[in-house]
């Protein structure tokens, strides 16, 4: 692309340090866009979780913001490289026309098959078979599920409507017909509806729609069902209309006028009605789409609807069931009297009262279609509908179907001559402001009943859950009660399984924006999660109440909540601007390009804006990493190597803030800025983590290591580089056949934070490579990471977390990177990746958490790996928690240290007064005497024994006192064991030195 | 039991009026919520609000007329201003016009909330 060098080229071409300078400045531009755009995603996420009030106003912005970012990254990306990636552009506009089509509720149905089962429609997305359907879609292997069951049947989906449209060329005389801006007027409506509906019975369904239909009925007709019901199933905002009846559905239908009857039910999508309703809403009139589904016509004995709480008197608290003999026509149609039944909401569901109507008319299936009225036997016009078995399985069913779509519910039922219970239709049932101002008050609720916690965590998705709690960890999948409520320790995505059925869940860890929390938001599941410890707030088997909405835990069932959400009239889920939040976060955030060796990693595969981001940054590292004229030209400026204690050869590209300034081609550790480089070469050098031989090898692995690996072990192949800012790190290590990639933003803002792990290759064959990567994939997700595998390439991925852990993570991965480089000689059978994991897990817990059980914060960095003489010496600990002294006491002793420890200060000053030690570690906060006053006294009585205090803040106020005081050190609590074995190491030397 | 105060919503956006005075009736206000802000001007003269709650960029009046109307019939009403369009003039504007607060759209419920909590505690 000369043009383009000319133009970015022309004048910076006389100077090369210049144009190095000017695509770095263009580097951390595209940095910060990338950042943007993953920030801008993430806050919107946490938007769906409830707690946001936000308008369209929001989305408009979002939109807009997002666009310009990821326009401005491409453009810095053609510029460092050139131009080499205009085609990005295309994807860009492309993005950007999907985005305005959600935002203009312009419906797009996604591909699918044009006809799906209605016992698989639950795998595909909510705009391919319509609320309706998915309604009728769902597991029956619940544990508590009653006996219903729904008719067999199949969905025509969205998509196939769609294609209908555009074959006939439907959609072209819509926009035709409507092509003037202002509102049509009802005449107008009425003509254009006539048009519209004749075109749509005219036309001819496509061949790939109509044969899928017909093979489908044929399978419902052998399965015993020859007659059909065909009903709409329409998408977002027309839902509601679905229900209201606006929407035809024909019913008796045989196989012969299945396309008839098909066409039928989508041409009142152009019914005057419903598009003077759309219209009222301001939606185009005719845009529209619907899913339809075909269903077994269910040979009614009696059926109905049936309310699970009376829309007209819901403080009598009883399900309302209203029956008719024959087909449901009469009692939806209201058509004849019918009887009525008014039931407990608690089991067994009995009768409070009950009104027989005279029931004269029915309506049956008829041959050889449609659908046939005639007169009720004498003998059964007054004579119940239903038996009581059959009215408490309807109330099952309905309560059932409640506390899974948490909300009141109206449903469809019949009963075959069986006495088989089906649903038909089910939906929530909206009540009209059915409450008080004052039974909307929820503010008492806190006087009456204890409250666990408040503001804790972040809430994940709204809504209020009660239950009994249940402990769970991810190792676990225990088979749960009806309304548990989960308290998980991480969110990790073993967890997604057990959440589908919970009343709630809370999580110790974790983020509004995680895996665990799109699940939970999917299912509607009151989640909040990042609470901290919550085994001190509640045990297995407490009775408690979330308030996910105001994130409020409470003790006991608070009955006033749940009674509160069941009435509600609106849910926040069911607005227009939560849906289209949703649908624009669909085409923002999703990630498809993965992998950026694979052949599919190209602007052409780019979906969403993430993609693009993805594929830019990917592209202006690779620019930078890979041995090119820039290193060559920058080397020495920007570019160094770094000299480490293992055998590795590190290329630092330092884009700014990055290294201490130093005119040098080589640089050692210390001279690095980048916090997230020390951390993870911090982890990849500490002891034993680093084998220059492999450890153990089974002749197998060593043959085929030997064969496939032409370098001896620890010679890098292909060049190490680390990217760095001050913030920002991208380290691609390259060791024999391994390939680490570490991106990471470390930073004072836990909000901008992230870090990104790719791990890929390995020296043996496949199967031991899977294994490693199976491995590794367990570490990162005790961790917290959501990890992707995909054959020997594993990713894993965790933001938003503090500086503190971002560290610890880093190590981590440092050493997890290191460990496994000789994993897999090692792992023989799967048996034993159990074993590693947990080995591995018990090296860095120890390495990373002190005696306080939290992360610590300061890092001891190894330049060599030299066996350390082991030291003896005599220690004296005193510390008031008994763990600290237990855990220290340990890991000296395995240290060859001798050691006595107190928690009673004034037992300890006794023991120093009958002997000596060389080194005494004290709290300063004691009971008795303080830690202040054993100093005190080791300093008067034994002025060659070092003393280290430990404090709980490292203040000046504290340094400067245990100065004054004579203190050796002090150290902060949390500590790592590592860090104070050193420490009292030193002490140790200096003690015996002037003994 | 009583209110905790009274709490007038204007906001021509009616998931910004529902999803709030629904929050607030929840911690115990009694709210009247508009989307028309004329609506809202003549329920003023009717009635005097503890908290006014208003958007600013409205058809019809706009939020600072509101403000200017409140501080002139009622200056014991304390008013808060959110908006979608947050700058640092609309927000020293509305300031030395005698709101209580700004706050930039979107915002979490809880935060107006507690907001508006605090302003009914508060001495008059």
């Amino acid at each position: 692309m000369s043009w383009w060098s000319d133009i970015v080229g022309r004048r910076k071409r006389a100077d090369p340090r210049e144009e190095i300078r000017g695509k770095l400045r263009l580097f951390r531009h595209l940095l910060e866009q990338n950042n943007q755009v993953l920030g801008l995603m993430a806050s919107a996420e946490e938007k769906l979780g409830g707690e946001y009030i936000f308008d369209r106003q929001y989305l408009i912005t979002l939109a807009a913001e997002l666009g310009r970012s990821v326009h401005d990254a491409v453009l810095d990306l053609n510029a460092i490289t050139d131009g080499r990636y205009l085609g990005l552009t295309d994807a860009v506009e492309r993005v950007r026309m999907a985005v305005q089509a959600v935002l203009e509720s312009r419906v797009v149905a996604p591909h699918s098959d044009p006809v799906i089962a209605l016992d698989q429609l639950e795998d595909h997305p909510l705009e391919v078979g319509g609320e309706k359907m998915r309604r009728l879609a769902f597991p029956h292997h619940a544990a508590d599920a009653p006996s219903f069951r729904v008719p067999p049947g199949f969905v025509i989906s969205a998509g196939a409507c769609q294609r209908l449209l555009r074959q006939s060329s439907i959609d072209q005389e819509v926009e035709t017909l409507f092509e003037a801006n202002e509102p049509a007027t009802p005449e107008q409506l009425e003509m254009r509806s006539k048009a519209l509906q004749r075109m749509v019975l005219r036309s001819r369904v496509p061949r790939s729609i109509a044969r899928p239909i017909r093979k489908g009925v044929g399978r419902l007709t052998a399965q015993g069902w020859p007659r059909l019901a065909i009903r709409s199933s329409a998408l977002g905002e027309d839902a509601e209309q679905s229900f209201a009846g606006q929407y035809e559905t024909v019913l008796g239908v045989t196989s012969d006028d299945v396309l008839q009857a098909y066409k039928q039910v989508v041409a009142s999508l152009y019914s005057p009605q419903v598009m003077r309703y759309r219209q009222e809403r301001g939606f185009h009139p005719a845009r529209g789409l619907m899913a339809v589904g075909c269903m077994g016509l269910v040979p009614a004995r009696a059926s109905g609807v049936a309310y699970s709480i009376d829309p007209s008197y819901p403080e009598h608290d009883t399900i309302l069931v209203s029956a008719a003999w024959g087909l449901g026509k009469t009692v939806v149609e209201g058509i004849d009297p019918t009887d009525r039944y008014h039931l407990s909401r608690a089991a067994p569901y009995h009768a409070t009262s009950q009104t027989i109507g005279h029931k004269q008319r029915l309506f049956t299936v008829a041959s050889p279609t449609g659908v046939h009225q005639t007169e009720v036997p004498l003998a059964e016009r007054d004579r119940p509908c239903l038996s009581q078995e059959e009215l408490g399985q309807i109330a099952a069913t309905l309560m059932f179907l409640e506390r899974r779509m948490r909300c009141a519910q109206d449903m469809e039922w019949a009963i075959d001559a069986g006495g088989q219970l089906y649903l038909l239709q089910s939906r929530p049932l909206r009540l009209s402001a059915s409450l008080s101002r004052a039974e909307r008050d929820m503010s008492a609720v806190a006087d009456r009943y204890p409250v666990l916690s408040r503001g804790r965590g972040a809430v994940a998705c709204r809504g209020i859950g009660a239950g009994t709690v249940c402990f769970v960890d991810d190792a676990t999948q225990p088979r749960l009660s009806r309304d548990a409520v989960l308290v998980a320790r991480t969110s990790g995505p073993r967890l997604s399984g057990a959440i589908a059925g919970a009343a709630a869940v809370l999580t110790e860890v974790g983020t509004p924006t995680g895996h665990l929390a799109t699940i939970a938001r999917e299912y509607r599941v009151p989640t909040i999660v990042d609470m901290g410890g919550l085994a001190d707030t509640m045990r297995d088997g407490d009775a408690v109440t979330v308030d996910a909405e105001e994130n409020v835990v409470y003790r006991g069932i608070v009955h006033e909540l749940l009674r509160y959400q069941l009435l509600r009239t609106t849910s926040f889920e069911d607005t227009v601007e939560y849906r289209l939040l949703r649908g624009l976060l669909k085409r923002v955030a999703p990630l498809s390009l993965n992998d950026p060796a694979s052949s599919r990693f190209t602007p052409a595969h780019c979906v969403t804006y993430h993609d693009i981001i993805r594929f830019a940054h990917e592209k202006a590292v690779s620019y930078f990493a890979d041995g090119s004229s820039f290193q060559r030209a920058a080397r020495g400026r920007h570019v160094r190597r770094l000299r480490l204690g293992i055998p590795l050869d590190l290329v630092l590209v330092d884009v700014g803030g990055g290294c201490a300034v130093v005119d040098d081609r080589n640089v050692t550790l210390e001279q690095v800025g980048s916090m997230a480089l020390r951390a993870v070469l911090c982890g990849l050098t500490a002891p034993g983590v680093w084998a220059t031989e492999p450890t153990d090898m089974d002749l197998n692995g060593f043959i085929s290591s030997a064969t496939r690996s032409q370098v001896r072990p620890g010679m890098q192949v292909e060049q190490n580089v680390a990217i760095v800012t001050d913030a920002y790190l991208n380290l691609s290590l390259h060791l024999g056949y391994h390939f680490n990639v570490v991106d990471c933003y470390l930073s004072e803002q836990r909000n901008d934070n992230y870090i990104y792990f790719r791990f890929a290759g390995g020296v043996t064959e496949m199967t031991r490579r899977s294994r490693r990567v199976a491995l590794l994939a367990q570490v990162l997700e005790a961790q917290d990471f959501a990890v992707e595998l995909a054959g020997d390439l594993i990713c894993g991925r965790i933001k938003k977390i503090a500086r503190e852990t971002m560290i610890v993570r880093l190590e981590m991965i440092g050493r997890l990177i290191g460990f496994s480089r000789q994993l897999d000689i090692l792992l023989r059978d799967d048996s034993l990746i159990e074993y590693h994991v947990r080995q591995f897990l018990a090296q860095i817990d120890d390495a990373t958490r002190g005696p306080g059980g939290a992360p610590a914060g300061r890092l001891e960095l190894r330049t060599t790996h030299r066996q350390e003489r082991e030291m003896s010496a005599e220690i004296l600990v005193l510390d008031d928690e008994q763990i600290v002294c237990d855990r220290l006491k340990e890991y000296l002793e395995q240290r060859e240290m001798e050691v006595e420890t107190f928690t009673d200060s004034r037992l300890a000053l006794e023991r120093l007064a009958e002997r000596g030690f060389d080194v005494v570690v004290t709290d300063l906060k004691m009971n008795g005497p303080t830690g202040l006053d054993v100093l005190r006294h080791v300093r008067q009585h034994n002025p060659d024994t070092r003393v280290i205090v430990i404090t709980g803040y490292a203040t000046i106020e504290t340094a400067k006192e245990a100065e004054i005081v004579g203190a050796f050190d002090f150290i902060c609590k949390p500590f790592q064991l590592q860090e104070m074995y050193t420490l009292i190491k030193k002490a140790a030397k200096k003690a015996r030195r002037s003994s | 039991m009583s209110a905790k105060g009274s709490i007038l919503l204007v906001d021509d956006e009616s998931i910004v009026c529902e999803r709030l005075q629904a929050a607030l009736e929840k911690a115990g206000f009694e709210v009247e919520a508009y989307t028309e802000s004329q609506q809202a001007v003549d329920r003023l003269e009717q009635r005097v609000f503890d908290v006014v709650v208003t958007d600013v960029k409205m058809r019809g009046p706009d939020g600072l007329d509101i403000l200017h109307l409140v501080q002139h019939r009622s200056p014991s009403t304390k008013v808060v201003i959110i908006t979608g369009f947050a700058t640092v003039d609309t927000a020293k504007e509305a300031m030395k016009s005698g709101a209580v607060d700004f706050i930039a759209k979107p915002f979490k419920i809880s935060q107006l909330r507690d907001l508006v909590l605090k302003l009914v505690q508060a001495p008059k």
